[in-house]
């Protein structure tokens, strides 16, 4: 299974009100083909990729906000699965997206005896579950997208091939966060300033 | 931390309009921290780390939410990582309120080598982080640095530090 494919599958599901955040990795250029548009903040580094997705969970109590995670960030600050669990909030879905490998540089844990949708559900998180072929994703992506309640979904796909190039200026730092407040400001239940 | 200085955060956060309390307990806090559980105005988080709970304020405050982390020095050291990559990259506008451990007056009973580290520490990592900070110490000013570092927080749109000591904390 392809990380691209699985995202483009995921991507028709994520409507407008919707806010989506990636971690850095191939998610981002990836996410940044399959939605340019739309509130999306990209590219959250190791381990901090989870628990931002839960603080705009907790600021927009009713949009669905998108976690599109993997293996690498979220064993970087596993202890972010408990937070979720006790937080408990209705309306965030994550995907681990699971290639077994830190970037090009070899296995991570997972390709041996982790198992992190085993460690999400003993965190407290109760809707789990690990995917291994396109057509499980797209089932588990409509259910969790449906449901209340966090759930997290781990997705094993393959490496990535190469390296994928996306609009920095679209998807990194600074710029990147403006282009998303510009999108957040606008919704009606933004309660900061404008 | 005795009731008068938990009083007097409580309502100054309060007229902030400051209504999201992260934490992770610890003890020089711990009766801050169990006066915002109890009190139904905050949205009261426990977190199970200092990193997640950095990456989870950032991502209420640039939400919109106005929001307090309140942890120690030890704290912000292990959400480091965390504190460097939301506040230079993305500055979110987050108030810190962190007990000054092994500052003078800390008799807490934690052996003299570990307060000494958090002295030697605590502020130049905040220094290097570039995390604007204040140490306050003193029960008439507390107020105001609280509503400055709020004030500032959102106006630099930038993590604020106010490190507690003195006889505001001890």
């Amino acid at each position: 299974m392809k990380r691209l494919d699985c995202l483009k599958v995921l991507a028709p599901l994520v409507d407008e009100h919707m806010l989506a955040v990636t971690s850095l990795s191939t998610n981002t250029p990836f996410w940044f083909t399959v939605r340019p548009q739309g509130p999306n903040f990209f590219a959250l580094n190791m381990g901090l990729c989870l628990p931002f997705a839960l603080g705009l969970s907790v600021a927009f109590p009713k949009r669905k906000i998108i976690a599109i995670d993997s293996d690498g960030s979220l064993m970087n600050d596993s202890s972010s699965l408990i937070t979720v669990a006790d937080v408990n909030p209705p309306n965030l879905v994550a995907f681990v997206m699971d290639n077994g490998s830190y970037a090009h540089m070899g296995p991570t844990f997972t390709t041996r005896r982790t198992d992190l949708a085993k460690m999400a559900q003993g965190a407290g998180i109760a809707n789990t579950g690990t995917v291994g072929s396109l057509e499980e994703f797209s089932a588990a992506a409509k259910q969790a997208m449906e449901s209340r309640g966090p759930t997290l979904i781990v997705a094993k796909v393959e490496r990535d091939a190469g390296r994928v190039s996306a609009d920095r200026s679209r998807t990194s730092g600074r710029p990147m966060r403006e282009w998303f407040m510009d999108a957040v400001r606008h919704h009606p239940d933004y309660k900061g300033g404008r | 931390m005795d009731q008068q200085s938990v009083q007097v955060i409580v309502e100054t956060l309060k007229e902030e309009g400051i209504d999201l309390a992260v934490t992770l307990p610890e003890e020089p806090t711990f009766s801050l921290t169990e006066a915002m559980r109890q009190d139904p105005y905050f949205q009261a988080v426990t977190v199970a780390g200092e990193g997640n709970g950095l990456a989870f304020c950032a991502g209420a405050a640039l939400g919109g939410r106005r929001v307090v982390f309140v942890t120690g020095v030890a704290g912000l050291l292990v959400g480091s990582w965390a504190l460097s990559q939301m506040g230079m990259v993305y500055g979110p506008p987050i108030l810190i309120l962190a007990s000054y451990r092994g500052d003078f007056g800390d008799h807490s009973g934690i052996p003299g080598s570990q307060l000494l580290m958090f002295k030697q520490v605590a502020e130049p990592l905040l220094g290097a982080l570039r995390v604007p900070y204040r140490v306050v110490s003193q029960k008439a000013t507390l107020k105001r640095m609280i509503q400055e570092g709020s004030f500032a927080c959102q106006d630099y749109s930038h993590p604020i530090v106010l490190l507690l000591s003195g006889e505001v904390l001890w």
